[in-house]
């Protein structure tokens, strides 16, 4: 039987949607993963009445009264500077250093060089509260308790693996060969790591530097521990309003919006570089 | 401009064998320089080892009569082609090709007539504005050459510049990469593994295998004197057919026999090729697939007339080339004549070939070495 040529599709046209299913399933995710972040942010602007009503109100008029405790009586604003400063620094320290770091693993060649990769990752295999107490010690002696160099230091070591481990394969990506031609080309050592490797390494640094600042934002056991009313972060200044003999729904609410608020404005603002960095394709 | 001198150098990777075992070989100022090897005989560490990108073992690099040792790539001044990623990605062709003059802090104007000329030469002037993922491969290396010739370098070293584009775009740029040798008089030291470049471009070529230089010489003189077996088997599409015989000496007549067939030689050539003074024995028998002719049936037993089975037949168009199988070993013949314009012979059918004894290579059966070569100035036979 003759095929009617006519009506084969071009192999650049998307294929028909037949599997519509799939989105169903992403949409019922979705919504279930939303549904307790919209609550927490539709407490946050909750009357105290209305946060502690049982069954749960939907309507109700917002108000800003939690914010207003949480900024002007609690000094919720220093705790938000507190883990700026210590996030941020700690994340352009561990990035910086694990950079080179996985640099040279990537690169040179040396004795004991899978060793080293090994255990620097084994670093990161240990759970947080095994080193809580020496921590403590050590930081009570060398006087860094409740100090933002302190936390900055802590947090800095503790990002380390993670950054090496997740720069290492980037940088095992980019052909040597760009950087020998640099070489030849008649730069040095370390202008052909800046004009050459560095810019084809801005996605993937990103996008680490994202998780980064993440997962300090986000750490708690050791600030509970190795902060104090100086330095204290958004994390364990949260439980204070949790602790209370009646737990203020209204005020967690807003403090957990405080927190969460910037991380989700960031990574909203740079989820382009951040995929690109995840699915760094560029050099092929 | 400067020459270039390699002398006894070597290169040890581990406890095998060395990737360069002791070579020695010189590029002279504006000369064209092949290495020419199959993968593995140490090219590119040669190359590399010149760019000052690897620490020889052993041996000296002198570049313009200084020596290279300890010397860093950037003041080495050597301009470096790879056959990929040989472009910076994030950068488009105007500041690839600039990166280098910006290096040496030269004027915003002359790194622009600079790269006006060449890429006007190079026929690379529309693009650029492009970032290498948008080129074409054939631009991509067109570019990478673009951005060796910019520099007034001492030497221009190509690793396989163009071995990974297609073949007619391969046909084009050999072409262009000898004209513009000549017009940038530059210094190239060329590494290739075919030797189709190394033939067309090449004023000399080095024979590289495990490390070892094969042979120095003319393109012509590695074709039509090739030092041993192996350089012989590497140079001339189809490759050379070569066959274990036995050099015997009867009253006066020497032979060499293969198992299926034997050859009288040619008592002046044996004489001029000193061959009466070595004992009879095993050689090798190498034999130009383009001097062995077809010959008709009825000159079947005459003298250095062979006979053998049709095996297979490539048609190449304006050319032929037979495969005849004969005493168990396959002969290739290649003839200048349209087969579309004979009856093609089947697979299987008896065939005779002329076997022209003046043009003959014999090799030393255990080392390789070349004993004797074709009578220089033979027409090539039709």
């Amino acid at each position: 039987m003759p095929r009617d040529l006519t009506r084969i599709a071009s192999p650049d046209k998307p294929e028909t949607e037949r599997n519509w299913w799939v989105h169903v399933i992403l949409l019922a995710v979705c919504v279930i993963a939303m549904l307790p972040v919209v609550w927490m942010v539709m407490t946050a602007f909750m009357p105290r009445d209305v946060a502690k009503a049982v069954p749960p109100q939907w309507l109700f008029p917002p108000t800003l009264d939690a914010f207003r405790m949480l900024i002007f009586e609690q000094g919720m604003l220093g705790f938000l500077k507190n883990s700026l400063i210590v996030s941020v620094s700690s994340t352009l320290l561990s990035v910086t250093i694990g950079m080179f770091c996985a640099y040279a693993l990537a690169r040179f060649e040396f004795a004991g060089k899978e060793d080293v990769s090994f255990w620097i990752l084994t670093n990161r295999m240990m759970p947080a509260v095994a080193v809580i107490l020496p921590m403590f010690l050590i930081f009570k002696t060398l006087n860094l308790l409740d100090t933002y160099v302190g936390l900055i230091l802590l947090y800095t070591a503790m990002q380390l693996p993670f950054v090496v481990w997740m720069l290492k394969g980037y940088f095992e990506d980019i052909p040597r060969q760009l950087e020998e031609i640099a070489l030849v080309d008649g730069d040095t050592w370390f202008g052909a790591f800046r004009r050459v490797v560095l810019p084809l390494m801005t996605p993937a640094i990103t996008a680490t530097a994202i998780f980064v600042l993440i997962l300090s934002w986000n750490e708690y056991a050791f600030a509970l521990f190795l902060s104090g009313s100086a330095t204290k972060t958004l994390p364990p200044a949260v439980v204070i309003f949790a602790v209370n003999a009646e737990v203020s729904w209204d005020v967690l609410g807003a403090a957990c919006l405080i927190i969460t608020a910037p991380i989700m404005i960031f990574v909203i603002a740079v989820q382009k570089q951040f995929i690109r960095g995840l699915s760094m394709g560029m050099v092929r | 401009m400067a020459d270039l001198r390699i002398e006894q150098l070597t290169r040890r990777f581990g406890a095998s064998a060395p990737a360069l075992d002791d070579i020695s070989f010189s590029v002279a100022e504006q000369e064209f320089v092949f290495l020419l090897g199959p993968s593995g005989a140490g090219k590119t560490t040669t190359l590399r080892l010149t760019a000052g990108l690897d620490q020889p073992d052993g041996g000296r690099i002198l570049l313009g009569g200084r020596d290279m040792a300890g010397i860093a790539p950037r003041e080495r001044n050597v301009a470096m082609v790879y056959d990929k990623h040989s472009l910076y990605p994030h950068l488009d062709v105007f500041e690839n090709m600039a990166y280098p003059l910006r290096l040496r802090a030269m004027a915003e104007a002359e790194i622009r007539s600079r790269i006006g000329r060449v890429s006007e030469i190079l026929g690379i002037g529309h693009l650029m504005e492009r970032h290498s993922a948008q080129l074409s491969g054939g631009q991509q290396q067109r570019v990478a050459i673009g951005r060796a010739l910019v520099r007034d370098a001492a030497i221009y070293l190509m690793d396989e510049p163009i071995s990974h584009l297609d073949a007619k775009l391969r046909a084009h740029m050999r072409v262009e990469f000898k004209k513009l040798q000549r017009e940038f008089a530059a210094t190239i030291l060329y590494v290739s593994h075919d030797q189709l470049e190394a033939m067309t471009m090449g004023d000399r070529i080095v024979v590289l295998d495990q490390g070892k230089v094969q042979q120095i010489g003319t393109p012509r003189d590695i074709f039509d004197r090739p030092a041993n077996r192996f350089v012989a088997e590497f140079v001339g599409e189809p490759a050379m057919n070569t066959i274990v015989c036995d050099r015997q000496q009867e009253a006066g007549i020497w032979r060499v026999v293969a198992p299926d067939f034997a050859l009288q030689l040619d008592s002046g050539w044996v004489m001029r090729n000193a061959l009466h003074n070595r004992a009879p024995g095993p050689v090798v028998l190498g034999l130009r697939p383009e001097q062995l002719t077809l010959a008709p049936p009825d000159q079947a037993g005459q003298p250095n007339v062979e006979s053998g089975r049709i095996y297979a037949v490539e048609t190449l168009g304006s050319e032929t080339v037979y495969d005849i199988e004969t005493g168990g070993t396959l002969l290739r013949l290649w003839s200048r004549r349209n087969a579309g314009s004979l009856s093609l012979p089947p697979i299987g059918a008896p065939v005779h070939f002329r076997v022209d004894p003046l043009a003959l290579h014999l090799f030393d059966a255990a080392s390789g070495v070349a004993l004797a070569h074709p009578e220089p100035g033979l027409a090539v036979a039709a």
